[in-house]
């Protein structure tokens, strides 16, 4: 549908964001060229982006020195269980915020947006009694419940739903179909490319997450990807190596799923589906 | 307006039926939200009326702690720092993420890889990037600084090394970070974009700019008013990064409201004071968020 | 559409309840895990960095050993988060039978709140020798003694021999002041860019400049005059201007550990605690640094006997609402006495429990240069930051106002001037 560019446009183009590119991978870069490097040689001064020596035992090590592989698996499995109660339920409500009318809408989803602007540290120690008194400190389902509900994912989905066109909602109702029908059959479909939006931004905080599962696991066996991190990052010593190493890993599956994900922004959708 | 038609059919009138219906939606949803969420944020409120170490009785206190707070002038600097930075990391981080978004919804080769790196600031982990960013803004040999030189800055800025300048360089590192999540959603927002309207517009012989600001722009207000939303409140709370960063320093020119929180409950173990700064944190949030949703009835279409 | 609707409510009031039992499960699966039957109890032992402390491993060991009915689950955390986490278990009514306080000057701020038991029946009971601990009387807080040091850590002097013996300069002696250490600093300093040698490191630390003002035991870091800091923070400022110790904002926005250059061979002397002579032995056995390093005692001040060196210690305590005190004790006893001692000792670590041997004994461990017994010994050790309620927040403060004179941000005497009216602030509450 784009017209082809000019080649003077399109050059400026890839320069533009081969430069951005280039910016942003730095870090990655530092982070790969740290992942092989002895902790002494982190942090040399001038910056070496080349090890002398790489240290390519630091990705054996890591396997060796923490349980790395339970607490991949506690990580994904987490992450993937939340992100699917997370995008279901919110885009359930979400709907309802976007397209049913009933009494004390605005004030229940102020009342959503209003919590996301308190920080966390605040409601943390009353929110671990109430864990604590109903058992779930120290359970995977505790650290499910309480990331599983967060105000984030009904406010995007409302965002999405919101620029569905009433009147497409109006036909599909002549059409005798219901509310849930609707939501399941039309709002759905069309919001794809949010829904894959939720989906990464879920996968991602959960993956990254680090404070919850500090405060709410404890037994070595239910402790997760983040925690091991942390477990190189010592209190007079940071084996700075490995710490990369385990970082590198660990960036290996958020990178696929939003390779995976990002195929739903293509241009093009929405067109057949308001028409469809 | 919601099937008027079948109201008649059933036996509840056609408000009890749509309100029932609105909460069935939002239910499943909200019991989670409001046991493990609500709950815990409305104690907190409480807790700003309250004396309270975390553990003993929580003494009813009335106004004191936000009386205290308002003499304490690390908490007066950390509002007006809270404000610049976020002000600063709201704009520029809006037009980097739309640009790159436009630019990046093109046809062109390896969309997928140059997508996929500028998303990957935000998922790298804040450890590593806030390790490298200290490096790449060190005042004498960062490569930032160096390249400032080499284009004839012969005193360059130093960055995270003074009073003055922290809060900039966290706005480029904060604006470095957004950039590629909040782009996401613009390219998410894209795709509601109907394409027979650019097609129109064609016909009509609107180009570039003019296509921009009559289609793309009104049409993407949704996602704009939620980017914009998003950014207030990340800002605002924002707390890891300027942590590992620069631990709100060097003195308190860093200290921005979180790390005040922070420090009041996990420091002085001052769980009054700490809400009480959160709910001011709260409230100037709530404020800007309501004024967006004037805006929003007035300016979104959809 | 009235039908679907009342289905939806069934199904989502199905999902609550299924919700409901599966917590109603989780709660009686975690309440009988530990201590049913058979006359085991379980202490929950919260630590911090696991991995690179052994020696818990081996005193966790060494005691289910010797008391079979007694099972120890060792919860590991971060240390940066270590503090935030117990507060937030023993707050949050978590189980947690022992309390091991990482920073020894927080205790009153557990003591306070009513959360650490009277240890004072049990020692009588017990007879403990309380002569033999190191700042024992320390943590006796209002009367009752709230806990009782495992573990103690001080300053002392690591240098580099190949870095003297090319400079041709003396090894540093045991009883130096610190314009002596100065002066010797320039004369091992060398060097240009990426090849230069430096004669001494200050790390970031507040306290690696302000432990040198609260040596003498005069002062404490609670001010709330702080007017007595200033000679430091002037040999600080000096040495940076001279070149002799690397730049704080340098090391501040490098995040250059003290330990990368001491181990690169880049640095001459570094003032720094006992628990790096551990580390030290665990680079070299690992091929990753080959420093032929050795070990002074601290610089002191002028007009304080050589030996004065300013440290730390690390307590342990009973949580008031632990179910199972007796049995907690018992391990504290072991954890902190000779057993625990000796476990600390073999991996290279400084036990608050000391006889005269101790001494000798870490510095015939395989690996500790010679001499580090006799460099070792002390006169007095001044706790860093005293046991009080106020040290940690005031700590902070310092931190904060620390970093304005290193980047010389500030005159000296305007902030020394700040540290106190924030200090006065802080304590008056």
């Amino acid at each position: 549908m784009v017209k082809k560019k000019n080649p003077l446009t399109r050059a400026v183009i890839y320069i533009l964001l081969i430069g951005l590119t280039v910016i942003t991978l730095t870090p990655l870069i530092w982070m790969l060229s740290s992942s092989l490097k002895l902790d002494s040689e982190v942090f040399s001064i001038p910056i070496k982006w080349i090890p002398d020596n790489p240290q390519w035992s630091n990705y054996a090590k890591i396997w060796e020195k923490i349980p790395l592989l339970t607490f991949t698996f506690n990580s994904v499995k987490l992450t993937v269980i939340i992100t699917i109660i997370q995008v279901i339920t919110s885009s359930f409500a979400a709907y309802g915020f976007a397209k049913c009318k009933f009494k004390g809408r605005n004030i229940l989803f102020l009342f959503y947006v209003a919590t996301m602007a308190i920080p966390w540290q605040v409601y943390m120690l009353p929110q671990y009694s109430l864990m604590n008194s109903l058992h779930l400190v120290d359970t995977h389902i505790g650290y499910i419940l309480m990331q599983s509900f967060n105000a984030f994912g009904v406010f995007l989905m409302r965002q999405a739903f919101i620029s569905i066109p009433d009147e497409l909602l109006e036909a599909a109702r002549i059409d005798g179909l219901s509310e849930y029908g609707i939501y399941a059959k039309i709002a759905l479909p069309l919001s794809k490319a949010s829904i894959t939006t939720l989906v990464i931004f879920t996968f991602v905080t959960i993956w990254n997450d680090y404070m919850g599962p500090m405060i709410y696991l404890n037994t070595e066996t239910k402790k997760t990807l983040q925690l091991g991190i942390k477990m190189f990052i010592g209190q007079y010593s940071t084996e700075y190596g490995l710490v990369m190493a385990v970082s590198v890993l660990a960036l290996v599956p958020v990178l696929i799923i939003f390779l995976i994900g990002q195929k739903q922004f293509v241009q093009g959708i929405a067109s057949s589906g308001i028409k469809g | 307006m919601s099937g008027k038609a079948k109201a008649k059919k059933g036996g509840l009138s056609l408000t009890v039926r749509q309100n029932l219906i609105g909460y069935s939606f939002i239910l499943p949803n909200f019991i989670g939200f409001f046991i493990f969420i609500f709950i815990p944020v409305m104690f907190s409120l409480v807790l700003s009326f309250s004396s309270w170490d975390g553990f003993n009785e929580i003494k009813f206190n009335g106004l004191n702690n936000f009386i205290d707070i308002f003499h304490d002038s690390v908490f007066l600097g950390a509002i007006w720092k809270t404000a610049y930075f976020s002000f600063f990391t709201v704009i520029f981080s809006m037009l980097a993420s739309l640009g790159l978004a436009l630019l990046l919804n093109q046809k062109i080769k390896a969309r997928g890889f140059f997508r996929c790196a500028l998303f990957f600031p935000y998922v790298a982990s804040v450890v590593a990037v806030s390790v490298v960013f200290n490096a790449m803004l060190q005042p004498d040999y960062g490569p930032v600084n160096e390249f400032l030189r080499f284009i004839g800055i012969s005193n360059p800025p130093g960055w995270l090394a003074s009073t003055d300048r922290v809060i900039p360089g966290l706005i480029i590192v904060n604006v470095w970070r957004n950039m590629g999540y909040f782009m996401i959603i613009y390219l998410a927002g894209l795709q509601n974009i109907d394409q027979s309207l650019y097609e129109a517009a064609e016909i009509d012989g609107a180009k570039g700019w003019a296509r921009f600001s009559k289609i793309t722009w009104p049409l993407l207000s949704p996602s704009t008013f939620f980017v914009v939303m998003m950014l207030i409140i990340n800002s605002f709370k924002v707390f890891d990064l300027v942590y590992l960063m620069t631990q709100g320093g060097p003195g308190t020119a860093s200290t921005m409201l979180s790390q005040y929180i922070y420090n009041q409950a996990f420091i002085s173990w001052d769980y009054g004071k700490s809400s009480a700064a959160a709910m001011i944190l709260f409230l100037i949030v709530a404020l800007l968020t309501v004024f967006q949703f004037k805006a929003e009835k007035k300016f979104v279409n959809y | 559409m009235k039908k679907k609707f009342v289905k939806t409510m069934a199904f989502g009031l199905a999902a609550t309840m299924t919700a409901t039992t599966l917590l109603a499960g989780c709660s009686n699966s975690s309440e009988d895990k530990g201590n049913s039957g058979s006359g085991t109890v379980t202490l929950t032992f919260p630590v911090w960095d696991l991995a690179s402390n052994p020696y818990l491993n081996d005193i966790v060991d060494g005691f289910e050993e010797t008391h079979p009915d007694i099972k120890i689950n060792v919860v590991d955390v971060a240390s940066s988060e270590y503090s935030n986490k117990l507060s937030v278990m023993l707050n949050g009514g978590s189980a947690c039978d022992i309390v091991y306080i990482k920073d020894g000057d927080s205790t009153p701020s557990y003591a306070e709140k009513g959360q650490l038991e009277d240890l004072t029946p049990y020692i009588e009971k017990d007879g403990i020798d309380t002569s033999k601990y190191v700042s024992f009387d320390e943590l006796n807080i209002d009367g009752k003694q709230t806990a009782i040091p495992f573990k103690t850590d001080y300053y002392v002097l690591y240098y580099n021999k190949d870095i003297f013996d090319a400079a041709n300069v003396e090894y540093p002696s045991n009883d130096m002041t610190w314009s002596e250490w100065e002066e010797m600093c320039s004369k091992l300093t060398s060097g240009e860019g990426a090849n230069k040698i430096y004669g001494g490191y200050l790390h970031t630390w507040q306290a690696c400049v302000e432990n040198w003002a609260v040596q003498d035991g005069k002062n404490t870091i609670l001010g709330p005059d702080y007017s007595f800091m200033k000679p430091a923070y002037e040999m600080a400022l000096r040495m940076q201007d001279a070149g002799t110790i690397m730049d704080y904002s340098t090391l501040k926005t490098s995040n250059i550990a003290y330990a990368s250059p001491f181990q690169q061979g880049t640095v001459a002397t570094l003032p720094m605690g006992t628990w790096f002579s551990s580390m030290m032995i665990a680079k070299k056995d690992a091929g990753e640094t080959n420093v032929n390093w050795g070990i002074a005692t601290l610089p002191h001040p002028d007009g304080v006997p050589a030996g004065s060196t300013v440290g730390s210690i690390t307590p342990m305590g009973i949580n008031a609402n632990s179910e199972y005190k007796d049995e907690a004790w018992e391990f504290i006893k072991y954890a902190c006495g000779e057993e625990g001692a000796n476990s600390l000792i073999a991996r290279g670590q400084m036990p608050a429990y000391q006889d005269e041997n101790t001494l000798n004994d870490l510095a015939a461990l395989e690996g500790m240069p010679e001499g580090s017994a006799e460099a070792m010994k002390t006169t007095s050790i001044v706790l860093d930051r005293p046991i009080d309620s106020a040290s940690a927040e005031v700590n902070q403060m310092l931190s904060e106002e620390h970093s304005l004179i290193m980047i010389k941000e500030k005159p000296i005497d305007d902030v020394l001037k700040e540290m106190s009216d924030r200090s006065k602030e802080i304590q008056g509450e």
